[in-house]
């Protein structure tokens, strides 16, 4: 049985290394956002769509027809007297649009992440509610690690009982660990609202 | 010193054991989420007199509503975050962990509208699991939660270390964990360069 586990553990471990890695250095990212440069590169460029458009996805689409290098989730649709301002938006980068209805004319301003800030914007990424495959994709990552990581502890604590010298001082950082935790979820919950 | 180096994996994992697995149900608690959007659906509101000061400003305003409510673990209003609803009434948004105070200033009825939205147990595990030491001005309880988060996340960096030394300076170097790390590392790659 030990050894299942022990497999099972390191299995789990190498398939989630490179995730929790990334995880681990954006947390200390956030944590200490003073010690990293986030400043995102920005680019601005103007592209000739047809004129008259009311429809925020109809432009980004026609957008992302026109430059290939254009491609995301469709965000923050805002239509105004002017045109349409909305977002197109992948982890780390971001496209800023503003459509002018009477000249046709998009601006799109491109900010792109460097190293840090796209680890910052993948840790933020989960979900099956986004549109683009990768994304997806990535929101399967995301649920397979967290699992892992669930299932991680759990075999972890088994492989720790069955080591007889490390049981009892092992039982009291346990202890301190989940009465400070379950302690402090509490007293936060219970604040309200 | 591999004894060394797993004697330290075992106590530092048993230490930061409920860490580890708030953040694996936070990570399936977003993997869930259907939106973006939280729902802002209120789950009581009341009404308590409250009279505003004829030449106070908003800011004013927002500062007497804070210390007279006394909302737990909140802090005082910024300027930047005070609305005003499609009535012209002042909106004040008190944010806790676990949801928001709305409090709307009714100014002609001397009184105070409180809407408590109440964030669900897994939006509550997830904002907890995000708390950090870089907001140095959060109440003492969400500090001392930040100080503790802070160590389990530079414990979760270490078994990431410890747990590959161990792997590799184990006498069964199994082949399938190789192929899963590659796989892992693969797919973490192609990702990274799908979204660039």
């Amino acid at each position: 049985m030990y050894k299942i586990v022990r497999n099972v553990h390191l299995l789990l471990a190498s398939f989630s290394l490179p995730f929790l890695i990334m995880y681990g250095l954006s947390a200390v990212q956030m944590s200490h956002s003073t010690w990293f440069q986030l400043k995102p590169a920005v680019d601005e460029r103007q592209i000739s769509l047809t004129a008259g458009q009311s429809d925020g996805r109809a432009v980004a689409r026609a957008i992302m027809d026109r430059d290939q290098t254009v491609k995301g989730e469709i965000t923050n649709v805002q239509p105004n007297d002017a045109g349409i301002a909305l977002r197109i938006v992948v982890p780390g980068t971001v496209h800023d649009v503003r459509y002018e209805r009477a000249s046709g004319l998009a601006t799109v301003k491109t900010s792109v992440a460097g190293t840090m800030g796209m680890l910052n914007r993948l840790h933020h990424w989960a979900g099956f509610w986004h549109e683009p495959v990768s994304m997806k994709m990535w929101a399967v990552a995301v649920a397979v690690v967290s699992a892992a990581l669930l299932l991680l502890g759990a075999s972890g604590i088994y492989m720790w009982f069955t080591r007889r010298p490390e049981r009892r001082i092992g039982l009291a950082l346990l202890a301190i660990n989940v009465v400070f935790a379950v302690t402090l979820l509490t007293l936060l919950r219970t604040s309200g609202p | 010193m591999r004894n060394l180096v797993l004697k330290l994996h075992i106590y530092a994992g048993l230490l930061t054991f409920a860490q580890l697995m708030l953040y694996g149900v936070a990570g399936l608690v977003a993997s869930a989420q259907t939106a973006a959007e939280r729902p802002k659906i209120p789950r009581t509101i009341r009404h308590i007199p409250f009279t505003v000061t004829a030449s106070a400003t908003d800011q004013q305003v927002a500062d007497d509503v804070y210390r007279a409510l006394r909302l737990p673990l909140t802090r005082p209003m910024p300027g930047w975050f005070l609305r005003r609803t499609p009535e012209h009434d002042l909106l004040l948004d008190f944010y806790n962990i676990n949801g928001i105070w709305r409090v709307v200033v009714l100014e002609r009825e001397s009184r105070l509208r409180i809407e408590e939205i109440r964030n669900s147990l897994g939006l509550f595990l997830g904002d907890v699991h995000a708390i950090t030491l870089s907001d140095r001005e959060a109440p003492r309880l969400v500090r001392v939660w930040a100080y503790y988060n802070e160590f389990a996340m530079w414990c979760l960096l270490a078994f990431c270390c410890s747990g590959v030394y161990l792997w590799l300076t184990a006498q069964a170097r199994s082949w399938w964990a190789w192929a899963s790390l590659a796989t892992a590392t693969v797919s973490f790659a192609a990702l990274w360069m799908a979204f660039r």
